[in-house]
C-alpha cells in the first residue's frame, strides 16, 4: 500500500494527540508531555510524506535557528542570575533547584494559572506589533475586560455555557470598544496610539474602584471593602477537577482558551485576507496602500482585535481564578503582555511559550523564595535579562562580526608568520 | 586594443585587492591605478563590485588580501579617519549632510576650527569662503542645508572633502539624483578640479557620465577588472559589453507603431495639491491612446509624483476630470482603480512598489488578495498564490531559488522584475510606469524597456514619467514636457534633440 495514502492519517492523529497531550499537561498531568512529544513526531513524518526529506530538514533547521536566540539568551540570564546570587551570597545550586522544581514541577499548577492572562495580553499586543502599532495599553482592555466579565457574570442568569460564551464574547467587544477612541485618533490625526493607549489604561484601572463599589464592595467593612460580589457558580469557568481528579482545585481551562486563541491568531494573521492587509499596512504602508490596501480600516481592526484579546485576559481571571474583581490587585498582565509579545517577536505560536515561560518564572520564584532565602526579586533581574538578550538581537550580529573578524585576523597572522 | 599610456605621477594604486564576504567573492585581485590630476572611472553592473573597492580604499573595509599604495608608500585604512588624514575625500550617494543646520557648520563638522571646545566660526567661515573661491564652487557658506537644491547639496559635500584637504576625490554614482543642467555643472566641477590637481574617481554604472567626463576608465565585472580603455579610445557600446558580459543592446529596437484613435485615457484641465496645499498639478491636460507610450519629461519636482500618485487614487484630485475607458474615475480610489485593468509602477519600488519582508509570492498577490482564486472565503489559497509565483518567476526571468523567499534578498532588478511581473500580468488596459529603471544596470534596463515596449504591441496605453532623458527618448511615440504642474510642450522624439527638450524642461519658453 502506498504510504502517501496515510498522509491524512498522520496529521489527525498528530492533532488529536496534541490535544490530549495539551490538555493533560496544562492540568498538571505530566504524562501529557508524551502526548506532545507523539504529536511532533507524527507531525514532522505529515510533513515528510507532504515535502520530502529536504523540505523537513529546512523546517527543522529554521525551527532551531529561530529557537536559537531565545535559548541562548535564557541560558545567559542564568549564569548571569547565578552570578548576582553568588554576589549577594545566596547558593545558586540550591536556589535554582527550588526554582526549577517549583516551576514545572511541584506548582507548574501555578504557572499554569499565571500564564492564561499573559497569553491573551502577550497576544493582544503581538498582533497589534503585526499592524505596526504598539498597544501599550493592553493593562486599560484588561480592567474593562475583567470589570464587564463581572458585571455580565453578576447578573446573566442563562445555561451555564451560553452565559460563560456570552461574557467572553460581550467583556471582550467592550474592552475591544475602549480602543476605538486610540483608533480614530490614530486615523484620523495620527495621534500616537502609545500614548492614548496608555492615558485610557490609566483611566481604565482608576474606574474599577468606582465599579467594584458598586457591585458589592462596601469600604465601611475591613472584610469586604475592595472586591465585589462572588459570581454564582454557573457562570465559573469549567476546572480541570472536573475530568482529571488530580489537577488543583484552582485551575480553570482558560489556558486552553488561550492556545485555542493563539492558534487561532495565527491562522487570521498568516492565512487570511485580513491578516495579510494588517500584516501589509504593518510592514510597508505606503505599498499596500498603493495597492488599494485601506490604512485606516486596517489600523482600526488591529487595535480593536488587540483590545478584544487584552479583554479575555480579564475575563479569564474573573471567570476563571478570582470570580470576583478585587481592588488594588494589579498584577500587571498588561504590561507584563508587551514583554511576552516582544520575547515572542510577535509570532503568535511563540507567545504560547513565553507565556508560559513567563508564568512558571514568577510561580518558581515565588517557590523558591518560600523554600530557599533567596529573595524573589532575583526572577525578576534573571527576566529583565532574557529580555534584554532576546529583543536586542543586533548584540549577536556584533558578537558574531567580531568573532569573524578575530578568526580572520588569527588567521592573517598565522599567514604573516608562515 | 593597447594599454593606455599615461606619464604623470601614479599618486594611488591597489595591488591584488581581494575582498572575501562570507558567500561572495566581492573583489578578485584588483590592481587599479590612478595618476595625478586625472578623473578615472570605475564602471560596472550592480554587484560588480566597485562599491566594496571604494569602501576598501576609503577604510570601511579591511580587504582580505592586497595592498594599497599612496605615492608609493604600501598604507593601511582601518577607518575612513585613516583615509582622511591621508587625503581621501568621500561623496555618497546619499548625503550624510545635517539638514537643518548651515553650509559652513556642515562642512566643519567633525573638523572644527577652535580651542578647548569652542568654535570658531569666523575662521570657519572665512576658510569655506577661500575654498569656495579657490576651486570656483560658488556657494552661500550661511544657507541651511534645507534651502539648496540637490546640485547644491552635493557641492556642499564635495567642499567638505576640499576641506579636509582631500587630493583624491571618490564619487559615487554622483549624477544619479542630478538634473541634466545639474549634471553639467557637476563635470565643470570636476574639470576644474582635475586642474587645480585634485584626482577624481567616479564610481558609476552610467555610460554617458563615462564617455562625458573621464579620462580613463577601468570595468569591473564579478569583483575583476575585465577592462581598462583611454575614454578617447572607445565608444558606449564596446564598454556596454564588457560591463555585461555580452552583447547588449543600449537602445531597444521600437518598430513604429500606429496608435488607437479612441484614447484610454484622458485628462482634462487637472489640478492637484501637494501635502502643502500648493497646486503641484495646475491645469495639466493629456490623453493616452492604446498602443501609445506617452512620456511625461521633466526635471524631478514639477509634479511627477503629484500626478501619479492622483491617477492611482492616492492623492486627491482638486479639480478637473479624469476618464478611463470613457468612464470618470477622477475621485475613484486605488482599489477600484486596480480592478478596472489600471496598472502602476511606481518610482520607489522599496517604498510603494514592494512590501519587502513579505515574500515574492505575497508580493505578487498584493492588490489582488481579496479576490478569487488567490481568496477562497477569508482564507488565502497559498497553493495558488506560490504556483501562480512560481509560473510569474519563470515568466519574467526573476533570479531567486524560491517564491517564499521575502522580496528584500532579491537584487534591485529582480526586485523591479517582481513589480512588472505584478502589473504587466494583470492585463493592463492603461499603464502608468515612473522610472522604471531608476537604479538598475544595463541588462536589467534592456529587459524593462523591452517589456514596457511588448506591452506597447500589445495595444496598452503607457504614461512613462521619467527623469532620464535618455529613457524618455528611447521609449516614447509623444514626449510631453512637464514644468511646474503643467504640460509646456509637445514634441515627436524623432524631430526632436535632448537639448531642444532640456530647454523646456528648465522653463525655457518658445
Amino acid at each position: 500500500m502506498d504510504i502517501k495514502k496515510l498522509k491524512p492519517v498522520f496529521f489527525i492523529a498528530s492533532i488529536l494527540m496534541a490535544v490530549i497531550g495539551t490538555t493533560l499537561y496544562m492540568g498538571s498531568y505530566f504524562s501529557g508531555l508524551l502526548f506532545i512529544l507523539a504529536a511532533v513526531v507524527l507531525f514532522l513524518a505529515y510533513k515528510w510524506l507532504e515535502s520530502g526529506t529536504a523540505a523537513l530538514l529546512g523546517l527543522i533547521k529554521a525551527g532551531a535557528q529561530a529557537l536559537m536566540v531565545p535559548v541562548f539568551g535564557i541560558a545567559i540570564a542564568i549564569v548571569l542570575g547565578a552570578l548576582v546570587m553568588l554576589a549577594s551570597n545566596y547558593d545558586p545550586v540550591e536556589s535554582y533547584r527550588a526554582l526549577f522544581y517549583g516551576a514545572f514541577v511541584q506548582n507548574w499548577h501555578v504557572s499554569v494559572l499565571n500564564a492564561a492572562p499573559l497569553m491573551f495580553t502577550g497576544l493582544s499586543v503581538a498582533l497589534a506589533f503585526h499592524a505596526g502599532l504598539f498597544n501599550i495599553g493592553a493593562e486599560g482592555q484588561y480592567y474593562i475586560g475583567a470589570m464587564a466579565a463581572t458585571f455580565l457574570g453578576l447578573n446573566l442568569n442563562l445555561p451555564p455555557f451560553l452565559s460563560l460564551i456570552l461574557i467572553f464574547v460581550i467583556a471582550g467587544m467592550l474592552a475591544s470598544a475602549w480602543n476605538i477612541v486610540p483608533a480614530i485618533l490614530k486615523v484620523r490625526t495620527g495621534a500616537h496610539e502609545v500614548i492614548t493607549t496608555m492615558m485610557l489604561a490609566h483611566t481604565a484601572r482608576y474606574l474599577s474602584p468606582i465599579f467594584i463599589r458598586a457591585h458589592g464592595g462596601d469600604p465601611s467593612t475591613s472584610d469586604h471593602a475592595y472586591v465585589t460580589d462572588q459570581l454564582p457558580e454557573a457562570n465559573w469557568l469549567p476546572r480541570f477537577r472536573s475530568f482529571l481528579p488530580e489537577a488543583n482545585y484552582r485551575l480553570h481551562v482558560g489556558i486552553l482558551i488561550g492556545i485555542a486563541m493563539a492558534l487561532l491568531v495565527y491562522y487570521l494573521l498568516y492565512h487570511t485576507r485580513i491578516g495579510f492587509e494588517i500584516r501589509a499596512v504593518g510592514q510597508n504602508k505606503d505599498a499596500a496602500r498603493a495597492q488599494g490596501i485601506s490604512i485606516g480600516k486596517n489600523i482600526m481592526m488591529a487595535l480593536l482585535l488587540a483590545g478584544f484579546l487584552a479583554g479575555l485576559a480579564g475575563v479569564n481571571q474573573v471567570v476563571g481564578l478570582d470570580h470576583k474583581l478585587y481592588e488594588n490587585l494589579s498584577a500587571g498582565y498588561g504590561w507584563n503582555g508587551i514583554s511576552v509579545a516582544l520575547l515572542a517577536s510577535s509570532h503568535p505560536i511563540g507567545v504560547i511559550f513565553t507565556a508560559l515561560l513567563w508564568g512558571a518564572l514568577d510561580a518558581g520564584g515565588q517557590y523558591m523564595a518560600r523554600v530557599t532565602d533567596t529573595s524573589n526579586s532575583i526572577v525578576e533581574i534573571i527576566k529583565g535579562i532574557i529580555l534584554f538578550l532576546v529583543v536586542a538581537k543586533y548584540i549577536y550580529a556584533y558578537l558574531g562580526n567580531r568573532i569573524r573578524r578575530y578568526r580572520r585576523r588569527k588567521q592573517e597572522a598565522a599567514e604573516g608568520a608562515a | 586594443m593597447s594599454a593606455p599610456q599615461d606619464t604623470k605621477q601614479v599618486i594611488l594604486e591597489t595591488k591584488d585587492i581581494v575582498k572575501q564576504f562570507p558567500r561572495v567573492l566581492a573583489n578578485n585581485d584588483v590592481n587599479i591605478t590612478l595618476h595625478e590630476g586625472e578623473i578615472l572611472s570605475l564602471l560596472g553592473e550592480n554587484g560588480a563590485g566597485k562599491s566594496t573597492l571604494m569602501n576598501v580604499l576609503y577604510g570601511l573595509y579591511t580587504p582580505t588580501s592586497g595592498k594599497i599604495l599612496l605615492n608609493g608608500q604600501e598604507v593601511q585604512f582601518n577607518s575612513p579617519k585613516d583615509a582622511i588624514d591621508l587625503g581621501l575625500g568621500m561623496v555618497h550617494q546619499h548625503f550624510m549632510l545635517l539638514d537643518p543646520f548651515t553650509v559652513t557648520e556642515n562642512i566643519i563638522l567633525g573638523s572644527e576650527p577652535g580651542k578647548r571646545g569652542t568654535i570658531d566660526y569666523k575662521q570657519a567661515r572665512r576658510e569655506v569662503k577661500e575654498i569656495s573661491e579657490k576651486y570656483n564652487l560658488k556657494i552661500d557658506p550661511d544657507a541651511p542645508i534645507e534651502t539648496l537644491s540637490v546640485g547644491l547639496q552635493q557641492r556642499v559635500e564635495i567642499l567638505k572633502a576640499l576641506y579636509r584637504r582631500a587630493k583624491i576625490l571618490i564619487l559615487d554614482e554622483p549624477t544619479a539624483v542630478l538634473t541634466p543642467q545639474e549634471v553639467d555643472e557637476l563635470f565643470e566641477v570636476i574639470r576644474d578640479l582635475r586642474n587645480s590637481g585634485v584626482s577624481v574617481i567616479i564610481i558609476t554604472h552610467k555610460l554617458e557620465e563615462v564617455m562625458a567626463i573621464s579620462d580613463r576608465v577601468y570595468i569591473l565585472r564579478g569583483g575583476e577588472v575585465v577592462g581598462e580603455r583611454n575614454t578617447s579610445d572607445t565608444d558606449k557600446t564596446d564598454l556596454a559589453n564588457l560591463m555585461v558580459g555580452r552583447e547588449v543592446v543600449l537602445t531597444v529596437e521600437k518598430e513604429d507603431k500606429q496608435a488607437g484613435d479612441t484614447p484610454i485615457l484622458t485628462i482634462e484641465d487637472l489640478r492637484v495639491l501637494n501635502l502643502k496645499n500648493f497646486p503641484a498639478i495646475d491645469g495639466l491636460s493629456l490623453d493616452v491612446k492604446p498602443g501609445e507610450i506617452v512620456g511625461i519629461a521633466g526635471v524631478d519636482g514639477n509634479g511627477q509624483t503629484e500626478l501619479a500618485e492622483a491617477l492611482m487614487g492616492l492623492l486627491s484630485v482638486d479639480s478637473g476630470k479624469i476618464t478611463h475607458l470613457g468612464d470618470d474615475i477622477t475621485h475613484m480610489g486605488t482599489k477600484e482603480l486596480i480592478g478596472r485593468s489600471i496598472s502602476y509602477v511606481p518610482s520607489d519600488r522599496h517604498r510603494f512598489g514592494l512590501i519587502l519582508p513579505m515574500t515574492i509570492g505575497e508580493n505578487i498577490m498584493l492588490g489582488y488578495h481579496d479576490r478569487k482564486p488567490y481568496v477562497r472565503g477569508i482564507q488565502l489559497n497559498y497553493k495558488y498564490i506560490n504556483s501562480h509565483a512560481e509560473e510569474l518567476v519563470e515568466a519574467y526571468d526573476i533570479r531567486t531559488p524560491d517564491v517564499q523567499n521575502p522580496a528584500e534578498k532579491l537584487s534591485g532588478g529582480n526586485q523591479q522584475k517582481v513589480i512588472l511581473a505584478r502589473e504587466l500580468s494583470r492585463e493592463p488596459t492603461f499603464l502608468l510606469v515612473s522610472q522604471p529603471t531608476r537604479g538598475l544596470d544595463v541588462g536589467a534596463i534592456e529587459y524593462i524597456h523591452k517589456q514596457i515596449l511588448a506591452m506597447r504591441d500589445r495595444n496598452v496605453a503607457i504614461l512613462l514619467i521619467s527623469l532620464e532623458l535618455e529613457e524618455i527618448f528611447a521609449l516614447s511615440d509623444r514626449i510631453e514636457v512637464l514644468y511646474e504642474g503643467k504640460i509646456v510642450k509637445e514634441f515627436d522624439p524623432k524631430k526632436t534633440s535632448h537639448k531642444e527638450v532640456g530647454y523646456y524642461m528648465t522653463g525655457g519658453k518658445e
